[in-house]
């Protein structure tokens, strides 16, 4: 029986500090305003760190490659079925400018929520201000 | 140590050896890990169709979601992977105590994201950051913006399948700890405890996505 890889500890610690700093770079770019880019560079950093893990963690580097292959097959019709997806529901202004967002008229229940605060609760424009006063004279 | 490994206790009948019996079961786990990609496929296209229609939208509602709770989760969960990973790796080595106590540290990190997770959902019901019909929260950030609850809706689904998936790991997780205390795996014998920590880094991986999609940008 031909022994199992046995992948060395420290390739491990590696590859686990490559996601921890990985984790703190994609934290801290999204305080920048790139505009478009935030989403490249967030989806960018989040598909070094899945390859990582897929590769090391999963073993997939060191296995038969019918597992990595069919692991990237799923990917590949993950990829089809969110560019079809888009072709429909990015295009329909192109054939009938009416139903380009059929629904992206805002829902008829909002018309009958009242304004919270930040804690959710409703508040009535008016009284706000002398409860706000209250909490001044402690 | 007996090395016949002509008819060791743990080889099935049906397979013609202990290479075959592995390569087998790794093959069926791979062709699991297919599908469960194409699950949560679908609801990453849901996501991306609404970003599409609602790009305002969902920049101004992920500001209502804790960044530092995310982080924390993002932290406990790639630990865990680590000390799964590490598990495998003890195992292999002979090391069952390290095993053991590094299936330990992986259930104990899986309940301590569920219990961040716990947290973080609580917040939301409590302020009406709900799905769909449910959603009452009408907060100064956030009321100019078109129909929020579209994003808790894929938000709560989205996390709560993966929360699932974390609670069923820690089920599995459990019958390791179990299954390897008792002396069942071992160094020769350990596929189990190699399938569940693939699936347990599949529940990493679709986390790697879920962090920066809804709590980044």
């Amino acid at each position: 029986m031909s022994e199992h890889h046995i992948t060395p500890l420290k390739t491990y610690l590696v590859i686990a500090g490559a996601l921890f700093c990985l984790t703190a770079i994609t934290v801290w770019v999204s305080y920048f305003d790139f505009g478009s880019l935030n989403i490249i560079i967030a989806m960018g950093v989040a598909t070094f760190k899945a390859t990582l893990v897929a590769l090391f963690f999963m073993h997939l580097l060191w296995d038969d490659k019918k597992n990595l292959t069919m692991f990237i097959m799923s990917l590949m019709f993950l990829g089809i079925f969110i560019t079809i997806t888009l072709l429909d529901t990015g295009f329909r202004g192109g054939v009938n400018p009416e139903v380009e967002y059929p629904i992206n008229k805002r829902a008829a229940f909002y018309d009958s929520l009242p304004l919270t605060d930040t804690h959710g609760n409703p508040v009535d424009e008016h009284g706000t201000d002398s409860h706000e006063g209250d909490e001044d004279h402690h | 140590m007996s090395h016949d490994n002509s008819s060791p206790d743990f080889l099935q009948h049906h397979f013609h050896d202990v290479d075959q019996q592995y390569e087998t079961a790794k093959l069926g786990m791979w062709a699991f890990i297919l599908t469960e990609v194409l699950t949560f496929g679908g609801l990453f296209v849901a996501y991306v169709v609404y970003r599409s229609w609602y790009p305002e939208m969902f920049v101004g509602a992920n500001l209502l979601l804790d960044v530092n709770k995310g982080l924390l989760n993002t932290i406990v969960l790639i630990t865990s992977s680590l000390t799964m990973v590490l598990a495998v790796w003890a195992i292999q080595q002979k090391k069952q105590k390290l095993s053991l106590f590094m299936l330990i540290a992986t259930f104990l990190f899986a309940f301590m994201f569920l219990g961040i997770k716990y947290l973080e959902y609580s917040h939301k019901f409590e302020v009406g950051q709900l799905p769909g019909e449910y959603y009452s929260y009408m907060g100064p950030e956030i009321a100019h913006l078109n129909n929020p609850h579209i994003f808790f809706s894929i938000y709560f689904i989205m996390t709560g399948l993966h929360g699932l998936h974390v609670a069923i790991g820690m089920g599995l997780i459990a019958w390791l700890i179990y299954a390897t205390a008792k002396g069942n795996l071992h160094s020769k014998y350990y596929t189990p405890m190699e399938m569940i920590g693939i699936f347990w880094h599949l529940v990493d991986l679709i986390w790697i996505y879920l962090f920066p999609l809804f709590y980044l940008i």
